[in-house]
């Protein structure tokens, strides 16, 4: 009967207790949550009294203290949990605490003394010792940490053990040589590491960046191989980065494809033209060891890519092989094509562009087609084939169309056509650039009488062309010709601002002053603005100052006035240069 | 006033300008140009440099105090037309009658037209080195077109100052200690070049001390005010002009610039009555703080005592009764944003009481903008750097006075230069 007694007894307590100790913690969770840090530490305290070994309560007192400022407030509560502990899943948790606390008072023998049980509780687990080092590195000890580490791997008789732990502590030290050599058997445990020695090796300074790319060639398994390759790539050697990848790609296709997409994703992050072609390379590569579907997308971006470095016979290569390629999906086929017809443009093979474009019209949007037609129809105009591309523009009636065809009939020496054309594509033909260029040539052609003036057209052509000194020629000429206020002005402007801008000062300053003709009052400021920044860039002042009052009292209506002020004000020092 | 003596006032202002105008060639205009100073005017600032070079070329004008915000008449002939438009300066043709119509406004309100007749001769103090961009007054004047002539020291103390009607001062530190930046900017290379200069003129003029040099051509300063001339000074040259005046016999300066420490009583031995516009003021003893004494309301280097800057208010005053006071506030704004130097303001405590304030905050207890006579001379003080930075700093950017063609500050300055170009009349009171 007693011992009955004694059951129930228990049986009736035990229920109510348990209860009661869960309604307690979610207050002092309650509490924590609302900020009042110093009753909810008041609350777990009262938990860890009756429950010295709640891994909960013991991590929410120490989530308490911390905003308190009173962390070492939990030796007491530690001491008791480790006394009380047994092992447990969550004994890791009460030794992590303890490790943290004994920290925070800076007692390193108890550290090793805790790091030790656990791992006496855990063999063959880094937990502890991990745990004790990241204890010591939140309290900026860092020998403290190295020391753990270093005991770790004794106690674990594994030399990798803890190597991204004692990598992270090199690094912190500059050790960027140290570091790498507990990388690489890190990363051999654990891939995942790569990522984060890359990052980190990949802030290494000029200085050291060969004595780590030495280390790494002795390394002759893929894990050197692929953090050489991306460490290359980072460090502004793109090419060479695939070259050392290529050199030992393993067989595996699933392995190879992760190796290069790793030096891709390196690749995508350096500009300029050897990164393009790396990347196309790596692309090319993906696509020799992919799958039919995946093989053409490779391949459009790897032709993309050689396209963007400007290795256009490797790009048609690519976009070749998506023609052959059967498999190769449509929208990936139009890509190409589209591709191939730019690659094309480029080399300047304009007639074999143009059959292409015409052959896979069906496939590509009207957007695209129309882009690559105005491409084309450039092309044909740089290369002077002006009929031909007249006859590729065809009676495009877009805006880019019309200003296109504008500058066709400006060229053939066609002025009232190209001003119709001009007029007629208006402000949004092109980007802005274009526009302005437009709407200056109009200002040149307007006055213009005559419908036809070819050597205007050629001189202008020279221009496009990139010969300026017979655009100068060809533009001095067609403006004696014209009366000053009908072109004639404005054409010698344009003639004298090309002669300055290639360094003909004499020739310019010719130009300048006959343009600068009362009987054009229209042109006659802009040249006599433009003449006297010229002579004040000859440091001929007083000409310059002259010239500009001229301006000022002659065009005192003319919207260069400000202009013509800011330049005087300059002239005599009254301002600052700018 | 009555209808008969307004009309003869009038019609005598008349008389008085045509001969300077009448023997030059005829624009093809109107007889007189009126050069607005309200918001029609275009260039505010070129405004008084076009008014000065008609001065310049012997000519005549008149200056309407409060009329149209301190506008000008000025005659119509064809080289003023001429210099309007190349200065990007606004004029009104007007007719005579229209000038008589005008005269009558002025009669009757707070207004006054005060004749200009003979261009002063402008002087402004600074080292042989100083870079033009580096003093407002200086900007001022370029910017203008107004004609200047740089004075330093061996000129100041010769017989040379005398030429000038007026002089105009800026950051110069009269007490000879370098700005106080020779702790806090030791090595820097401005401040090396600096000092050096400082100390070979002290030891050329046979001075013991760059102090004791500085305080000399304080006193010369303080002489050539005393016997008439115009003065205006601004930023840090208004409150160590002043100290430098009053330390008669008292070492003001930090042991570097003298070799002897400043004596710790110098602001009970201060002779303030030697001064031109401050009395009683305490000495900032600290030589690595930037500050001198309690004068500056702002103390823009002090960790402790530096104040936030506010705006400033310009005084009305009656333009028949106190015309150079009216001269001084001509503006088209009445409110002008404040602006720091190493001295920016005044303690209106400090300030001794024959001192005619023309600008302060309301409400703060310092002024920014004051004006007294001393001996048959004037002085006008004006607290801050530029007008238009704010918080200038060393090393910043020049002020291009191109982009503040209408600076109500800038006017202030400018009002200054053509202030002495006016005929003093005689007053009522």
């Amino acid at each position: 009967m007693r011992r009955a007694l004694g059951l129930l007894l228990l049986l009736g307590v035990a229920p109510a207790a348990l209860p009661a100790q869960d309604t307690t913690m979610s207050r002092a969770f309650e509490l924590e949550r609302r900020g009042e840090y110093a009753a909810a530490a008041q609350a777990y305290r009262a938990i860890l009294g009756r429950s010295p070994a709640s891994a909960p309560a013991l991590l929410g007192l120490e989530r308490a203290l911390l905003p308190l400022d009173r962390s070492a407030e939990i030796l007491p509560q530690v001491r008791a949990a480790l006394a009380a502990l047994k092992v447990s899943p969550t004994s890791g948790a009460i030794y992590g605490v303890a490790l943290r606390a004994y920290a925070a008072t800076g007692d390193p023998d108890s550290m090793r003394a805790v790091a030790d049980r656990w791992a006496a509780s855990a063999p063959g687990d880094e937990t502890p010792y991990r745990e004790w080092g990241a204890a010591a590195l939140g309290q900026r000890d860092q020998a403290g940490a190295m020391a753990a580490y270093l005991r770790g791997r004794e106690r674990l008789h594994r030399p990798d053990a803890l190597a991204a732990e004692v990598a992270q502590l090199d690094l912190a030290r500059g050790d960027y040589e140290g570091a790498l050599r507990e990388w690489l058997p890190a990363i051999r445990r654990a891939p995942g590491y790569r990522v984060s020695a890359v990052a980190t090796l990949g802030q290494a300074p000029d200085s050291v960046r060969p004595a780590l790319l030495a280390q790494l060639h002795e390394g002759r398994d893929l894990v050197a191989r692929r953090l050489e390759a991306e460490l290359r790539a980072r460090w502004g050697d793109p090419l060479g980065a695939v070259q050392t990848l290529e050199n030992t790609l393993p067989d595996d296709p699933r392995l190879a494809a992760d190796a290069l997409q790793g030096v891709g994703d390196q690749l995508r992050l350096v500009p300029g033209p050897d990164a393009r072609e790396a990347q196309g390379r790596v692309l090319e590569l993906l696509a020799d060891r992919s799958t039919d579907a995946e093989r053409a997308r490779y391949r459009l971006d790897a032709a993309r890519a050689y396209s963007a470095a400007g290795r256009r016979d490797a790009a048609r290569r690519m976009l070749a092989g998506i023609a052959d390629d059967t498999a190769a999906p449509v929208t990936v086929a139009a890509g190409a094509s589209a591709t191939l017809v730019q690659v094309l443009i480029g080399e300047g093979k304009l007639d074999e562009a143009a059959e292409r474009l015409t052959a896979h019209r069906k496939d590509m949007t009207a957007e695209d087609y129309a882009g690559l037609q105005h491409r084309l129809v450039r092309g044909y105009i740089t290369a002077g084939k002006l009929g031909r591309a007249d006859s590729a523009l065809g009676a495009d009636s877009s805006v880019d169309g019309l200003a296109l065809a504008g500058w066709i009939r400006l060229y053939r020496g066609d002025i009232a056509g190209a001003v119709g054309r001009f007029k007629q594509a208006g402000p949004f033909a092109g980007d802005r650039d274009e526009a302005t260029q437009r709407t200056s040539l109009l200002a040149l052609l307007q006055p213009i009488e005559a419908d036809s003036l070819p050597a205007l057209g050629e001189a202008l052509f020279a221009l496009a062309r990139g010969d300026t000194a017979r655009a100068v020629a060809g533009l001095d000429q067609v403006g004696g010709g014209l009366p000053p206020a009908k072109g004639g002005a404005e054409t010698r402007l344009l003639a004298g601002r090309l002669a300055a801008a290639s360094g003909k000062t004499a020739d310019a300053e010719r130009l300048f002053r006959s343009a600068a003709d009362p009987g054009a009052p229209g042109t006659a400021p802009a040249a006599e603005l433009a003449l006297s920044e010229l002579l004040l860039e000859r440091h001929r002042n007083q000409e310059a100052v002259a010239l500009l009052e001229h301006l000022i009292l002659t065009y005192p209506g003319s919207a260069l006035i400000p202009q013509a002020r800011r330049r005087l004000d300059e002239a005599r020092g009254a301002v600052p240069q700018t | 006033m009555k209808r008969r003596e307004f009309l003869a006032r009038g019609s005598a202002g008349l008389l008085a300008l045509s001969p300077w105008w009448t023997h030059l060639p005829m624009p093809r205009g109107a007889p007189w140009l009126l050069v607005p100073m309200d918001d029609a005017q275009t260039d505010h600032l070129k405004a008084y440099g076009l008014a000065f070079r008609l001065l310049e070329r012997g000519g005549r004008g008149e200056w309407f105090l409060n009329y149209r915000s301190g506008s000008f008449l000025l005659p119509g002939d064809e080289a003023t037309a001429r210099d309007a438009a190349l200065s990007g300066v606004a004029t009104e043709p007007l007719d005579d009658a229209t000038v008589v119509s005008i005269r009558g406004q002025i009669q009757g309100g707070n207004m006054d037209a005060v004749p200009l007749e003979k261009a002063p001769k402008v002087a402004v103090y600074a080292p042989p080195n100083a870079p033009p961009w580096d003093d407002a007054v200086t900007m001022a004047l370029n910017y203008a077109g107004i004609r200047f002539q740089k004075v330093w020291d061996p000129e100041v103390l010769s017989a040379k100052l005398r030429t000038y009607d007026w002089l105009h001062l800026h950051h110069e530190d009269f007490t000879g200690q370098f700005s106080k930046f020779f702790l806090n900017y030791a090595g820097s290379p401005w401040l090396v070049d600096m000092v050096d200069r400082n100390r070979a003129m002290a030891q050329q003029l046979r001075f013991p001390s760059v102090p004791a040099e500085k305080r000399a051509v304080a006193v010369a300063i303080g002489d050539y005010v005393q016997k008439g001339g115009f003065l205006f000074a601004m930023c840090t040259a208004t409150e160590t002009l002043d100290l430098a005046l009053a330390a008669d016999g008292v070492d003001i300066a930090a042991a570097y610039a003298d070799g002897t420490p400043m004596e710790l009583d110098a602001s009970k031995r201060m002779r303030w009555n030697e001064a031109l516009a401050f009395q009683g003021a305490e000495l900032e003893l600290n030589p690595t703080i930037p500050v001198y004494s309690d004068i500056d309301g702002h103390q823009v280097n002090s960790p402790d005592g530096r104040q936030p800057l506010g705006s400033f208010t310009l005084f009305n005053f009656s333009a028949k009764i106190d015309p150079v006071a009216t001269m001084l506030v001509q503006n088209h704004r009445q409110v002008i944003p404040d602006f720091y130097g190493l001295t920016t303001s005044f303690m209106r405590k400090r300030l001794k009481p024959s001192v005619t304030v023309l600008a302060d905050e309301p409400g703060a207890p310092w002024v920014k903008y004051i004006h007294g006579e001393h001996g048959q001379g004037t002085w006008t003080f004006f607290g801050g750097h530029d007008p238009e930075d704010p918080q200038h700093q060393i090393g910043d950017v020049p002020t291009d006075l191109s982009l503040h063609p209408h600076s109500p500050g800038y006017r202030l300055i400018l009002n200054n230069v053509l202030f002495p170009a006016a005929k003093k009349k005689e007053l009522k009171t």
